[in-house]
């Protein structure tokens, strides 16, 4: 896990936690849990809704940290607006990775499936110990926290070309390629609030 | 105003940002978005996201209404933002979008390290134009900097390949039926080679006066001005635009027959204009 001070946001959420998952085996759970705890009511359902209090994010379909971050950035920035389009800085996620305008769209691409074996789990909040918050995440997903530089091995590239119609080669070499594919996404999502 | 108890995120970052230059439209600033971990504590060299940006700030114009101001300087920062992400998706290479704010009125790209193309021609850098202007010498001033160093040293490419690139990235933009509408030697820049074995790229830069249109005419009007750009600040520029012109034809292919009739034909409206006073 690797946390992150963004000093221009406002205390309430300047932290950022962001955790790899590899070798996840209760995606199912997790994903029964999520839609449980939405519903729950009482200071149970309060515990429930704390306990899960993340972004679950499919990490198949990030390219870099720098996308994913790029994200981060653009929902902390709407928090900090008054400007959330979806329920949480965390569901804004997301929203914000996924280009088009439909958020149950945008849970079912980037979040947890039954199927998802690599997990980015990110937690944004107060300044606090990270080792707490990487305790909390290891409470709810089962399997191997690993550096975030694996990322490079994992993404799904024809997905995420899928996803952002980008449907050409645009570089003859293939590496380039790639390059122009990453730039395309994280250009996307920086300028999500101009595209949708 | 004291920035830092200043009300918006976006206000804070900039005012830690460091200013490059101010115009009259907007301010540039080079700054950073993400800042290194702080857990784990960094070892030193790792790669945390922080390569530097560029932010364009559109600041609020008191002699705007302003309602005006906003949704003027919103539409501004947006045609940037689309602009350059339809470029990104065409293979044209521009620097990447890296955050927008529309309500503050910024843009945040990504930091090309290089030199615009202006300064390699030996045109001196944006701003020294005015100082050499007083003191009535750009040519001597030129030569005297040119024995000092090439300016190309490192970039390993000759004037003649920077005009090609040239060519060649306008020709592919215009593919995409997007027109810059500001095309002169200083919106464009030219990265040195990321390592030995790779080239050095050229860059399109500042989006802010481009749409789109299919129209030949449109395009044609952008060449001209970037011809109109080279004749007014770099000494002997025929034989460069002329190259500049012969790589765009070559990725332009078949419709470069009917941009090169209308370009004639703007040269020809140019002159009777210029003649007429
Ligand atoms: N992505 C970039 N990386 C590094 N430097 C840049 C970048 N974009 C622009 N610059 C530098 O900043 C200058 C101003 O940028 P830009 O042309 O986009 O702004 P502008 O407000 O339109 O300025 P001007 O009115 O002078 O054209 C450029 O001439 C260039 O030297
Ligand atoms: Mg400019």
């Amino acid at each position: 896990m690797e946390s992150f001070h963004y000093s221009q946001f406002s205390q309430e959420y300047s932290n950022v936690h962001i955790a790899l998952f590899t070798n996840v085996t209760n995606a199912t759970e997790l994903r029964n849990r999520l839609v449980q705890a939405s519903t729950m009511s009482g200071p149970e359902g309060d515990a429930e809704r704390q306990a899960v209090d993340f972004a679950f994010i499919d990490a198949t379909l990030i390219c870099s940290t720098l996308h994913l971050k790029s994200a981060i950035l653009n929902s902390v920035l709407a928090q900090a607006q008054g400007a959330l389009r979806t329920k949480t800085v965390h569901s804004e996620i997301l929203w914000n990775l996924n280009p088009t305008n439909n958020i149950s769209e945008a849970i079912r691409r980037y979040g947890v499936s039954s199927s998802t074996t690599s997990l980015l789990v990110v937690r944004i909040g107060r300044p606090g110990d990270p080792a707490t918050v990487q305790m909390q995440m290891s409470a709810v997903v089962s399997g191997d926290l690993s550096p975030t530089s694996r990322l490079a091995g994992i993404t799904d590239w024809a997905r995420v070309k899928k996803y952002y119609k980008i449907l050409q080669q645009i570089d003859a070499d293939p590496q380039k390629d790639i390059q122009r594919v990453h730039e395309i996404v994280v250009s996307s999502v920086s300028m999500k609030s101009v595209i949708v | 105003m004291n920035p830092e108890s200043s009300s918006t995120p976006t206000q804070r970052l900039i005012s830690r940002a460091t200013l490059v230059s101010q115009g009259a439209e907007a301010a540039i600033y080079k700054g950073e978005l993400h800042p290194p971990p702080i857990y784990p504590v960094p070892s030193g060299n790792r790669d945390h996201d922080s390569e530097p940006v560029l932010i364009k700030y559109r600041f609020h114009k008191q002699y705007r209404h302003p309602t005006l101001d906003a949704s003027l300087t919103k539409s501004r920062v947006a045609g940037e933002a689309r602009a350059i992400g339809r470029c990104l998706r065409a293979g044209v290479n521009v620097p990447g979008i890296r955050m927008v704010d529309l309500q503050e009125g910024v843009l945040a790209i990504e930091w090309i390290n290089g030199k615009s193309v202006r300064f390699l021609l030996g045109g001196g850098a944006e701003g020294e134009e005015e100082v050499d202007e007083v003191h009535g010498d750009v040519v001597e001033s030129e030569e005297t900097d040119e024995a000092e160093e090439d300016p190309l040293k490192g970039y390993n490419i000759t004037q003649d390949d920077i005009m090609q690139l040239i060519g060649t990235e306008i020709a592919k933009m215009h593919e995409a039926d997007i027109i810059h509408g500001d095309l002169t030697t200083s919106n464009m820049m030219l990265r040195p080679p990321s390592a030995p074995d790779k080239s050095s790229e050229l860059v399109l830069i500042d989006f802010g006066l481009a749409y789109t249109s299919t129209l030949v005419e449109d395009k044609a009007v952008d060449l001209y001005v970037l011809e109109r750009a080279f004749a007014s600040t770099h000494p002997a520029s025929e034989p460069l635009f002329a190259s500049v012109l012969k790589a765009y034809e070559r990725q332009a292919g078949k419709d470069w027959k009917a941009i090169s009739r209308r370009l004639d034909d703007v040269r020809l409206r140019g002159r009777k204009r210029s003649m007429v006073g």
